[in-house]
């Protein structure tokens, strides 16, 4: 028990100063929040001139309306669960200040996820409700009824927290190939590409050829934003939701291990650069 | 009882790729690079009692900050080891950063965005410094380190003197037990380095923290350490106290004389006089006066003065105390052969 309450007196702080932090560059948050919707809004109009040009109804098993629901909560789960851990501890390696985090007492990554967790639930706070209620308005409006249950709702958000630690441990390994490469990004923008692509952010999973899409729905880029995105559009049953959460599960172990890995190899790799 | 510090054969190498110049080489070290390995520090060993101030000297690129980097479980050794309190840096690292702190003069660990006040919290959870402990610590840092009039202020927003006086305070939070200070003065003005230089002192001598200096700032080392180890090309060259220092390696003395006349060194030239080369004695003008610095290992001071009163002159006299710099610009340059 007091190791548990010693370990979050510990790193508590870091979230604090996350949040802090987050407040000090409301412009750029606001700013880049700005963006990103408008990019969602570009993805919509071209998903309804697919649409509309198809002629029916549904377009490979999704209607007008389901593609709007994904369309927003894959944005939504996108900037939930996405971690730019591994920018900063890529930055960090690269300029020399990780010096500065290996003289504290604290775990590398706890420092990281605790400072993010801030971070995101400043943003967290100020997307969540706005989107959900809006997606949820609109389906209402479309069908006439009320779509949202409550029950794939918090399957749901279970799901995003399993996302989320799956793209921080994913992100971490990456960040921690920085001792290796000394620079990052480049690759990082390669990473984005094809993490957005295989998760389904750009083009859903179940649009894919059957084949492909299996094998990308048994990959841990689905688990980040395809899985609870599904879940809370209701489209998997509650059998379905259970393997697809063990596999998050199983993946969230294998990130974790791996960066574990890493990092042992990587600090005997440090050579801290200048100063 | 074993040393504070103790270094036994510590070695550090480095992979470097060479690039041929132009971008045909920047093409050939894409595909084939060409490493070389660079030995940065090369088989140093060392040792520090509990309580002692060791300044760390040597030139740029020396090796220094690469041994404070290992000292502090920053960087592996490639090969040998260090001890510190104890531990092995490298072996556990969270417990053994817990009892020392650090300071890089040219980076900082205080939170960039924040108030300088919120570092000092995040510390306190991060160390488990307990309230009432903390409450007096920072009183006392306050108090040697004048922290009061920025502690609100962002620290992006902080001098680079109060900047260097917040993070020695960060590094001093929880009592550490051996404190390293990698170039704290550095850029710093007088009144800065001699209120940083104080607070050093008064920490060594009242809570007995073993501190491990590096700097180029030799002020630094003959206001602080008892003992200085200096490298030059990852060797250590010298290791010992300051006046073994004077003592081996010449009595530099300097000596100012104030002429009537001015200098003329048709009539003042030592060189002849004494028979000595460039490197044992110069004469410098500076206005009316003449600054000689020479090597009593070679000619007295006593010659020297009598020799410069029965030539010119002489209006007033001026004996400076030994220079360590001098010594050390003669190291530096290889002058001495050790």
């Amino acid at each position: 028990m007091s190791r548990v309450k010693r370990f979050f007196r510990t790193y508590t702080p870091f979230t604090r100063a996350g949040m802090q932090e987050m407040v000090a560059y409301r412009a750029n948050f606001l700013c880049f929040l700005i963006g990103e919707i408008m990019a969602s809004f570009i993805m919509y109009f071209v998903w309804k001139a697919v649409f509309d040009s198809s002629g029916s109804e549904t377009f490979m098993g999704f209607t007008m309306e389901d593609m709007v629901v994904y369309l927003f909560i894959t944005f939504l789960a996108g900037y939930l669960t996405y971690s730019d851990g591994a920018f900063t501890v890529g930055e960090e390696i690269i300029d020399g200040s990780i010096a500065m985090r290996m003289i504290r007492p604290c775990s590398f990554e706890m420092c990281f996820l605790f400072q993010e967790l801030g971070n995101r639930i400043i943003s967290v706070s100020m997307i969540f409700v706005p989107i959900v209620a809006g997606v949820e308005i609109y389906r209402y409006v479309q069908a006439g009824e009320v779509r949202f249950q409550p029950i794939y709702f918090l399957l749901f958000l279970l799901s995003l927290v399993f996302a989320y630690m799956i793209s921080f441990y994913f992100n971490v390994c990456y960040g921690f190939m920085a001792f290796f490469f000394k620079n990052l990004w480049g690759t990082t923008l390669i990473k984005e590409t094809v993490v957005n692509f295989l998760s389904g952010a750009i083009v859903p999973l179940a649009f894919l050829p059957a084949g492909l899409a299996n094998v990308l729905n048994f990959l841990p880029f689905a688990s980040l934003s395809y899985t609870p995105v599904m879940i809370y559009m209701g489209m998997y049953s509650y059998s379905e939701i259970a393997w697809r959460m063990g596999l998050q599960i199983f993946w969230l172990l294998v990130m974790y291990g791996l960066s574990k890995l890493i990092w042992r190899s990587a600090v005997r790799h440090l050579s801290v650069q200048g100063g | 009882m074993e040393a504070m510090i103790y270094a036994e054969n510590l070695r550090k190498e480095f992979k470097k790729i060479i690039k041929e110049p132009g971008l045909k080489g920047a093409a050939k070290a894409l595909f084939k690079p060409n490493k070389e390995i660079v030995t940065a520090v090369d088989d140093i060993s060392f040792e520090v009692p509990a309580g002692e101030i060791l300044g760390f000297i040597g030139p740029n690129g020396a090796g220094k900050s690469t041994v404070i980097k290992m000292l502090t479980g920053i960087l592996t050794p490639t090969s040998g080891f260090c001890r510190i309190n104890g531990k092995i840096p490298q072996e556990d690292r969270k417990n053994y950063v817990r009892e020392i702190g650090v300071v890089f003069g040219q980076r900082t660990q205080l939170w960039w965005d924040l108030a300088l006040r919120e570092t000092y919290s995040v510390l306190k959870e991060i160390y488990q410094v307990p309230e009432e402990q903390f409450k007096k610590r920072m009183t006392f840092l306050n108090e040697v380190l004048e922290l009061d009039s920025f502690i609100t202020s962002p620290v992006r927003t902080l001098s680079l003197g109060q900047r260097m006086r917040a993070d020695i305070a960060a590094a001093l939070l929880h009592s550490p037990k051996v404190l390293f200070l990698d170039e704290p003065t550095i850029g710093l003005d007088v009144v800065v380095k001699e209120n940083i230089r104080s607070a050093i002192r008064k920490i060594n001598e009242e809570e007995g923290t073993t501190v491990i200096l590096t700097t180029h700032d030799l002020a630094d080392i003959e206001l602080l350490c008892e003992r200085i180890v200096m490298i030059d090309k990852g060797r250590k060259v010298f290791d010992g106290g300051l006046s073994e220092l004077r003592h081996n390696f010449g009595d530099v003395r300097t000596l100012r004389f104030e002429l009537v006349n001015g200098p003329d060194f048709k009539l003042l030239d030592y060189r002849r006089r004494f028979k000595l080369t460039d490197d044992d004695v110069s004469a410098e003008r500076d206005g009316s006066s003449v600054t000689v610095r020479f090597d009593t290992a070679k000619v007295s001071v006593e010659e020297m003065i009598s020799y410069t009163l029965s030539t010119v002159h002489v209006k007033d006299l001026n004996i400076k105390d030994v220079e360590i710099e001098e010594i050390i610009k003669k190291l530096y340059r290889r002058e001495v052969s050790l």
